[in-house]
Formats: C-alpha cells, sequence, structure tokens
C-alpha cells in the first residue's frame, strides 16, 4: 500500500507542482488547473446539478488547493485529493442550499432539483424531449439522496471511479462505498418504479 | 435477496468481484431466476441513470483561476486563510491558552472579590501628593445626584 502510494506520488508530476506552488512560484499552478479542470467542472456540475454554480465551485476548489498546497502530503493521486475537496465544498455548497430553501419556506418538492438546460445534442426534437425527462429524472432521483449516497453514487457511476478510488476521495472504507452505493441503489429503484406507475397513469387517463 | 447477495450482485454490474467470484455468481444467475430478476432489475435501474452531458470549460477558465491566485498572493500572502494549518492551530492555541491563563489569573485576583465603596473610588484616584482629584470627586457628586434624585447629600 504504501508502495503504491509512493509510486502514484513519482508518476504524478502534479505533486511536483504543488511542490512549486508552496515554495512561492503561483504561477506552477496554471498546468495543474489546466489539467484536472475539465473534470472538477464535470464532478461539481454533476453534484450540485447546475452549470453556473458548478463554475464557481469549481474555481473556489482551485483556490483552496492553492491555500492547501503548502500542507498536501504527496499520496496517492492528486485528482484524487482534488475531488475530495471539491466533494466537501459541493456538500457544503448543498446543505447551505438546503438551509436557504428552508428559510425561505420553499416546497419540499423544490429541493435540489435546480434548473438546468444542457446542451442540446439530440437532432430530434422527440427524443430530445425524452432525454430532457429522463435526466429531469436522474437529477430529481439524485437530489432526493442522503448526501453521503450522492456523492458515493455520483462518483461510481458517473465519474467511473472504483470503490477503491471512491474510499480514498471520501476517506471511508471500500466496505462503506459498497453499501451506500446498495442503500442509493434501492432508493433509485423505488423512484423509478414509482415515476413509472406516475407516468403510465398519466398516459391512461389520456 | 440478502444484503450479502445484494453486494455481491451490485460489485458484479459494476466489474468489482475478482474473477473467481464472478464467475461463481454467473453459475448462481443461470440456476436461480429470482436472482437473475434481482441482478435484472439492478441493471435496469444503474443503465436509466443518465445525466446531460458536461457543459464545456468556459473560455478564460485558467485565466480567472489565476487572476484570483495572483490576487490573493498580492493582496496577503500574511493573511489568516493562507496561512498553513499550523500556523492557524498555534495561533487558535495560543488564544486558548491566553483565555484560560485570564481567566485563572482574574479568579485568583484579590482585588476582585472587594465590593468598590465610593470611598474606595474616591481614594482609588488619589494622586501621590495625597491631594484629592477634583474632576474625579465632581464626576461621584454627578452620579449621586443623578441615581438619587439630588435629594441625598453628595459625598465630597
Amino acid at each position: 500500500m504504501a508502495t503504491e502510494s509512493v509510486t502514484a506520488a513519482a508518476v504524478d508530476p502534479g505533486w511536483e507542482a504543488l511542490a512549486k506552488v508552496a515554495a512561492g512560484n503561483a504561477d506552477a499552478f496554471a498546468p495543474l488547473v489546466e489539467s484536472h479542470q475539465e473534470r472538477l467542472l464535470r464532478l461539481c456540475e454533476r453534484l450540485l446539478g447546475d452549470a453556473e454554480e458548478a463554475r464557481d465551485a469549481a474555481q473556489d476548489v482551485f483556490l483552496k488547493a492553492y491555500r492547501k498546497a503548502a500542507d498536501v502530503r504527496p499520496q496517492g493521486q492528486v485528482y484524487t485529493w482534488l475531488y475530495r475537496i471539491a466533494v466537501n465544498h459541493c456538500l457544503n455548497k448543498l446543505r447551505r442550499r438546503k438551509l436557504v430553501r428552508f428559510l425561505r419556506l420553499d416546497a419540499p418538492g423544490d429541493e435540489d432539483s435546480p434548473t438546468f438546460d444542457p446542451l442540446d445534442r439530440a437532432a430530434d426534437p422527440a427524443s430530445n424531449l425524452e432525454a430532457r425527462r429522463r435526466w429531469q429524472a436522474t437529477r430529481q432521483a439524485i437530489g432526493k439522496l442522503p448526501e453521503n449516497q450522492r456523492s458515493v453514487l455520483v462518483l461510481v457511476r458517473f465519474e467511473g471511479l472504483s470503490y477503491r478510488q471512491v474510499a480514498e476521495v471520501l476517506g471511508i472504507t471500500e466496505g462503506a462505498v459498497e453499501s451506500r452505493l446498495v442503500r442509493a441503489m434501492r432508493r433509485l429503484e423505488a423512484a423509478q418504479e414509482a415515476e413509472s406507475s406516475r407516468v403510465s397513469s398519466a398516459e391512461g387517463k389520456r | 435477496m440478502t444484503s450479502g447477495t445484494e453486494h455481491e450482485l451490485m460489485s458484479l454490474l459494476r466489474g468489482e468481484l475478482a474473477a473467481e467470484e464472478a464467475r461463481e455468481l454467473r453459475a448462481r444467475l443461470r440456476r436461480e431466476p429470482e436472482l437473475a430478476a434481482d441482478y435484472r432489475r439492478l441493471e435496469q435501474t444503474w443503465n436509466r441513470l443518465e445525466l446531460p452531458p458536461p457543459s464545456p470549460v468556459p473560455p478564460g477558465f485558467t485565466g480567472r483561476i489565476m487572476a484570483r491566485v495572483r490576487s490573493e498572493r498580492a493582496s496577503g500572502s500574511l493573511s489568516w486563510s493562507s496561512a498553513p494549518n499550523w500556523v492557524r492551530a498555534t495561533a487558535a492555541a495560543s488564544l486558548l491558552a491566553g483565555a484560560l491563563l485570564g481567566i485563572g489569573v482574574g479568579r485568583s485576583w484579590p482585588a476582585a472579590d472587594a465590593s468598590p465603596t465610593p470611598e474606595g473610588a474616591i481614594a482609588g484616584l488619589k494622586v501621590s501628593s495625597g491631594e484629592d482629584l477634583s474632576l474625579a470627586a465632581g464626576y461621584w457628586k454627578l452620579i449621586v445626584e443623578s441615581t438619587t434624585g439630588g435629594e441625598t447629600e453628595a459625598r465630597p
């Protein structure tokens, strides 16, 4: 395990860049941003469900990483460390969002179902509409998951991380990753069944 | 379905099972229709999870971050937020130690138990030559008059 981390640290040039940043060379941070911005933006967007908010969040995550450069201990891959900062940051944002909605007395159904306008890549309007419906359903179902299950599901399903990588990002055991994922899947299955019956009953009324 | 089996099915779906375990579970799926139905349901739920393609990285994104980094560095390399954790921890510990010391000293201070009296207050304002401070005496008179409505004679 220790050998693996040392090897990974030696392979990942990001740690070297961070060491330069810690030594006062702020410009050494730019290549790190270049190489990780796409995946961090994607992660923030999937956790927050809003592209605009994700851009702000990703900027904040990079700034936090810059501030922590002096303290970080090279272990594993740099992106794992960045993911950890991003997940914590986004979950904090979601908590604040929930609190704001609670204080504004919004309806519970509105919670965590932000509007988003994904790229229109489908040529056929009908299939475009269907895709949007599926995305919206997924977004809402994920939004209703407890935050610990949500982060595991997003990292495994949409970021394609292995249990071991997710465990490293979240600082939990692989067994805990597995349990959270199974619990999330049970909830999603129930949500999808409910959605299917809602759609069928709506079609039956027409 | 037991929790263990559910975990195994999930691991099979994710490709997280070791080759031998995966082979055994696949053989069970062929033998047990109920288990196979559970697996199909899990797979269907998994495949129905779809999110829109992620937005592209906005132009100038790196530049904006680097501008914030440079402005932070310029505005205060000594700022609290940019200080390393050990500096912040030491500062917090010093503050706490200072506060505890202050409380301890405050409690053990003899003067803290003495109840203030007008005489004591005036005596405390005597200068080394032994003369009363006329300004302090004047203030005391004003305080007494305002609290008693001027009925009581003010002390000198």
